[in-house]
Order: structure tokens, then C-alpha cells, then sequence
């Protein structure tokens, strides 16, 4: 290697990962070992504190799920699989599981029906930029200041919501959230008013992405625009919506914000999905084993639903088909 | 437009009908989206008891009681001359722009030489960034709350700006990445020819990334000012932000709702033009990276 003999000599050549003759090859070959250290050391900041924030997390979840935490300076006494093997006698840890399964499906099929409906009739109609701006408004509204706002419109005695479904003879005296049978109904409909338009605004970006040929050539076959909507249209948003499923279904097991301003659990556990539950076994209860045991539960199941994304996006057909050029 | 002529083929009933369903559709759903907000911002200008009158149930010719009355900013004086509004206000900004810059910083440094350098566990390391943004907060915030207090972080601004960090910093690092990964490296090879060191051409390609990064710094803001467990319990004492003392003004007795409303304007408001500002990163940002509009 002549280059490197030179490259204490000249500055432009300090690097040894510099010549002609590896410009056409990847960056991994540019690289040899030495100079990789430079990476590590760019790296090192965002790493290093990424691991301090999740591992030690992590451990102490697993320590407190296999101890009965004592308060002050009573010490933690070892319980080995107790906190788990309680979860399994625990009802509101199963039906947490349950409501939490039972909110997201019915959360999901909503949007995606309103949401797909709404980007196939928004797609290249005239209004389609400003209806989008419009729509899309209340993605950005805080979660809590959601619940809270519909907190107060579907209050019992001056919510102008509650107002609009007794008028429409969907509810009595009481307000949604006041009975176990419609509670559930009053939270999601709160999830469907944020996020809808995240599935319309994916759909949306599938729908440019649908080959022109293949419309076309369903079209010289006899093919109507409701035909072409279920045989070539849908097929191809699909990777869209698996990933806006996905994602979505996730996003319940993060945010509890809206549901803690609405119901906090209530009533009589009848929206108490699995993380209202975990906040108020460490919050309220302080129960911090079995709260640990809990939250490792759900941050495994987390991780599952992640490597099932993850897997999602890296397939090679999908990926081609999400990241293809609109103009196609 | 080919999708123009398309519908030009259509002679069936049901498109027909279709045609006219959907502006009725759209309409329906244009008022199903802003009601609550028109709700929310007429609520914060009324007076408790314009607030409160609702006409009787099946009354629809009342909807005219909800535009029945004198506009007043009470709520919006009492919020800051009483409920300390302006320093919240100021922990909000505090605390989101510090956090979004931070994550940018350090996300952009490490997204970087991810995108440049090939090793073995690189998939892993990738995951594992991605995971502690997909992690649930609820799992997560009881051991964090342990390592802030043992560090004294409870109650400070510092301390909420790194709460933030916690899930800026990976979703930073991760658009980020799908950032860098389109920019060719013989734009930092000719800077090194030119004589400049690594980290120099690093820098010389990050104007390249500057519209990329303008936007996560700005969705990064959008996620932290939104953000309402991290700001209860990590910033409770002394860096509370608007969402959580939004949240607090609800009292067991006596909800001043004029208030909590006016609240929910002043932490609505600035969200909304810094969202459509983003508007073409939108998408990507809030699916990870893994749909581009």
C-alpha cells in the first residue's frame, strides 16, 4: 500500500481510508478497522445513554418482579416466581389483557374502514391537500387535553356531545362514561377522533403508489372503479395498513394518557386495559413486584409486536412496495 | 390524469350512488374532526354559566344557546394571574425545544456513523434503539423515576429535558439514519480530499440533512410538549408542563371547566402550525421512517 506510506506526509491523506482504488466500493470496505473508531466515538454519546435509560430499567424491572418490596428501611424479601404465578389468579390483570385486546380491535377496525374510505375518496379529488390539512388537525392535539376536552363534552348534564346522543336517542340520563356497558365506547371513540387520519394519511401515500398499469389493465378486462379498488388498489396498500396496524396497536400500549383523564379505570373496571391497571398497581397501590412483573409482561409482548414490525418493513417485496417511486 | 378517465368507464349504480355519497361523507367527517376543537376554543371564551346551558335533549332548534353569548378572556387572565400559567408555559418551552435539540444533536452524530460503518450486530443495535421508543412508558417510568431521584433529577428542568430525551432521542436517531443512508459518501470523500478531516466532512454534509433535520427537531418539540406522564411524575415539584397542569386543574370539586379549557387552547394552539409546517415529514415520522409520502 503505497497510499499509506504517504499519509504521514501529506494532510490529505491522514485518513487511511483514502484512494482510487476503493471509491467504488461500499463504505464498508472503505473502511478498514483503524479508522472505524470514529464512528464508535460519534455513536458513544446517544449509546451510552440510551443503556443507562433502558438497561438498568430492565434489571430493576427483573429485581422488583421477584421480590415483595418492603417500604422504607424494611428490606426486599426474595419471592422467586410469586409475583408471576399471581398474575395467572389475578382477574383484572386478565380482563386488563381482555379490554385492552377488545379496545384495540375495535379501535383498529373503525379507522381502518373510516380512514381507507376516507383517503380513497380523498385521493386526487380537487380538495384533497386543504380536507387533509383539516382533518389531520387533531393528531396533534395532546392526549391528555383530548381526554380532558371530551371529558367535558360528554359531561351528563352540559356535554354538548352527550346533548347530541341523547337528542339521538343512543343514551338515557346517564353520560357514556357513567355506565359499564358504554364506557368503553366513550374512550374509543376518542382514539378514532386523533388517529383516523394517521390511517387515511398512510392509506393516502399507498394509494400513490399504485401501479397505473395494473388499473389499467383491470380496466381494459371490464373492470369498474370498485373493482379496481378491491383487486388492484387494496392488495397494494396492504404492507401500508399492516404497518399502520401495527403501530397503532402499539401506540395503545404506550399511551393511557386520554383514558386516565376520562375514566381513570372506571367504572367498575370497565376500561381498565392492562396499562391503567399497571399505573394503578405502582401508582396508586404502590405495589411495586407485582408491578414489576406486569410491566415486564407487557414490555415482552411489546417486543414481539416490535420484531413482528420490524420483520414487516424489512421483507423485500414490502419494503419495494413502500418505499417505490409514486410515478411508477 | 389517468385516475380522471377512469372514472369516465364507470356506468354502474353503485359508482353512481358513490359520487354522491362522498361529498356528504366528507362533509360529515370535516365536522366530526374540528367540532371538538371549535367546542374546545368556544368554551374557553364563555362565562361558566353561557358554558353550562345546554337546551333540552331533542331540542335542535337550542344548538343556537351554544352561540348565545359575550365573548371573555377571564379564563385566559386567571390561568396566568392565578395558576401560574406563564411559568408552565415557560417549562414547556424549556423543556421540549432542550430535549428536541439535544435528541437532534446526538441523534444525528450517531445516526451518522451508523448509516457509514458495517458490523456484525448492527441489526441488533438498530432494534434495540428502536425498542426503547416502542417501549410503554407505564412499564418503564417507575425504575426512571428511581435513577432521577437517586441523581437529584425530580422536579428540575434538566431532569425533564432528559425524561424527553428518553423517547426523542431514538426516534431522532432512527429517521435520522434513513436520513443519512441517502446521501452518497463520495460527498464526504471529495471533502476529505479536499484536506478535511472526517469529522469536517460530516459537518459539510449535515447542510444536505438540514431540511430533514429542521423537521425532527420540530416533530421531536410535537412529541415532548405533548407528553403527559413523563411531565407528572418526572417533572412533579417544581418542572411541571402545560399538559400535566392542564391535568391538575381537574379538582374533585368544583372543575373550573372555562379554564381547563382555555388550558387546552394554550397547549393546543402552537402544535397545530408547527404539525402542518412538518406536513411533508408527517408521515414519516409518525410510521418511523417506514412510509414515505
Amino acid at each position: 500500500m503505497t497510499v499509506t506510506t504517504s499519509s504521514e506526509t501529506h494532510p490529505a491523506l491522514s485518513d487511511q481510508d483514502w484512494g482510487f482504488s476503493t471509491i467504488d466500493r461500499p463504505p464498508s470496505a472503505i473502511n478498514p478497522p483503524p479508522s472505524r473508531m470514529f464512528y464508535v466515538y460519534l455513536a458513544a454519546p446517544a449509546i451510552a445513554l440510551l443503556a443507562v435509560i433502558t438497561i438498568y430499567p430492565f434489571l430493576w424491572l427483573i429485581y422488583m418482579s421477584f421480590h415483595k418490596v418492603g417500604f422504607g428501611s424494611s428490606s426486599d424479601i426474595f419471592v422467586g416466581f410469586e409475583n408471576f404465578s399471581r398474575l395467572f389468579t389475578d382477574t383484572k390483570y386478565i380482563e386488563g389483557w381482555g379490554l385492552l385486546l377488545k379496545y384495540s380491535a375495535i379501535c383498529l377496525s373503525i379507522q381502518v374502514v373510516v380512514g381507507v374510505a376516507l383517503a380513497v375518496v380523498l385521493n386526487n379529488s380537487r380538495y384533497e391537500k386543504i380536507l387533509v390539512t383539516l382533518f389531520l388537525m387533531p393528531m396533534m392535539v395532546s392526549p391528555i387535553v383530548a381526554g380532558l376536552l371530551f371529558f367535558y363534552l360528554y359531561n351528563g348534564t352540559f356535554g354538548w356531545y352527550h346533548w347530541i346522543f341523547q337528542s339521538l336517542g343512543f343514551l338515557g340520563e346517564t353520560s357514556i362514561l357513567g355506565s359499564t356497558k358504554t364506557a368503553l365506547y366513550g374512550i374509543i371513540i376518542v382514539d378514532v377522533w386523533q388517529w383516523t387520519p394517521l390511517i387515511t394519511l398512510i392509506t393516502l401515500a399507498g394509494l400513490k403508489r399504485v401501479p397505473q398499469d395494473q388499473l389499467e389493465a383491470n380496466m381494459v378486462d371490464g373492470a369498474g372503479s370498485i373493482s379496481n379498488f378491491f383487486n388492484v388498489s387494496l392488495p397494494n396498500i396492504y404492507p401500508f395498513l399492516l404497518i399502520a396496524i401495527l403501530l397503532r396497536f402499539m401506540d395503545n400500549f404506550r399511551f393511557i394518557d386520554a383514558i386516565l383523564a376520562l375514566t381513570g379505570g372506571g367504572p367498575a373496571n370497565s376500561t381498565r386495559l392492562l396499562p391503567v391497571y399497571l399505573f394503578d398497581v405502582s401508582f396508586q397501590f404502590f405495589k411495586l413486584g407485582r408491578g414489576g412483573a406486569i410491566a415486564l409482561t407487557l414490555l415482552i409482548v411489546t417486543i414481539i409486536l416490535g420484531l413482528i414490525l420490524v420483520r414487516v418493513l424489512e421483507d423485500p417485496t414490502r419494503k419495494k412496495a413502500l418505499s417505490g417511486d409514486p410515478d411508477n | 390524469m389517468a385516475s380522471r378517465e377512469i372514472i369516465s368507464y364507470d356506468k354502474g349504480v353503485a359508482v353512481k350512488i358513490l359520487k354522491w355519497v362522498s361529498p356528504v361523507f366528507l362533509a360529515f367527517y370535516l365536522v366530526w374532526a374540528l367540532l371538538p376543537l371549535f367546542i374546545m376554543l368556544m368554551a374557553s371564551i364563555k362565562d361558566l354559566l353561557d358554558a353550562f346551558s345546554v337546551p333540552e335533549p331533542g331540542d335542535w332548534a337550542g344548538i343556537t344557546m351554544f352561540f348565545d353569548f359575550s365573548p371573555t378572556f377571564t379564563h385566559y387572565i386567571a390561568l396566568f394571574t392565578e395558576n401560574n400559567f406563564g411559568t408552565y408555559l415557560f417549562n414547556s418551552l424549556v423543556a421540549s425545544i432542550g430535549s428536541a435539540i439535544i435528541a437532534v444533536t446526538l441523534g444525528s452524530m450517531c445516526a451518522y456513523s451508523l448509516s457509514r460503518s458495517e458490523f456484525r450486530f448492527k441489526k441488533d443495535l438498530l432494534f434495540w434503539i428502536i425498542s426503547t421508543r416502542m417501549a410503554p412508558i407505564v412499564a418503564v417510568i417507575v425504575p426512571l423515576y428511581a435513577i432521577f431521584r437517586s441523581v437529584d433529577l425530580v422536579g428540575t428542568l434538566p431532569g425533564l429535558i432528559l425524561a424527553f430525551t428518553t423517547f426523542n432521542l431514538p426516534f431522532a436517531i432512527w429517521m435520522l439514519k434513513g436520513f443519512f443512508d441517502g446521501i452518497p459518501y463520495a460527498i464526504e470523500e471529495a471533502a476529505q480530499v479536499d484536506g478535511q478531516n472526517r469529522f469536517q466532512a460530516f459537518l459539510t454534509i449535515l447542510p444536505l440533512a438540514a431540511p430533514g433535520i429542521g423537521a425532527f427537531v420540530i416533530l421531536c418539540i410535537l412529541f415532548a410538549w405533548n407528553d403527559f406522564l413523563f411531565s407528572t411524575i418526572i417533572g412533579s415539584g417544581g418542572a411541571k408542563t402545560l399538559p400535566a397542569a392542564t391535568k391538575e386543574l381537574v379538582q374533585p370539586q368544583n372543575i373550573d371547566w372555562g379554564k381547563i379549557m382555555a388550558a387546552g387552547v394554550i397547549t393546543t394552539a402552537p402544535m397545530i402550525p408547527l404539525g402542518l409546517l412538518v406536513r411533508r415529514y408527517l408521515v414519516a415520522g409518525l410510521t418511523m421512517g417506514a412510509v414515505k409520502e
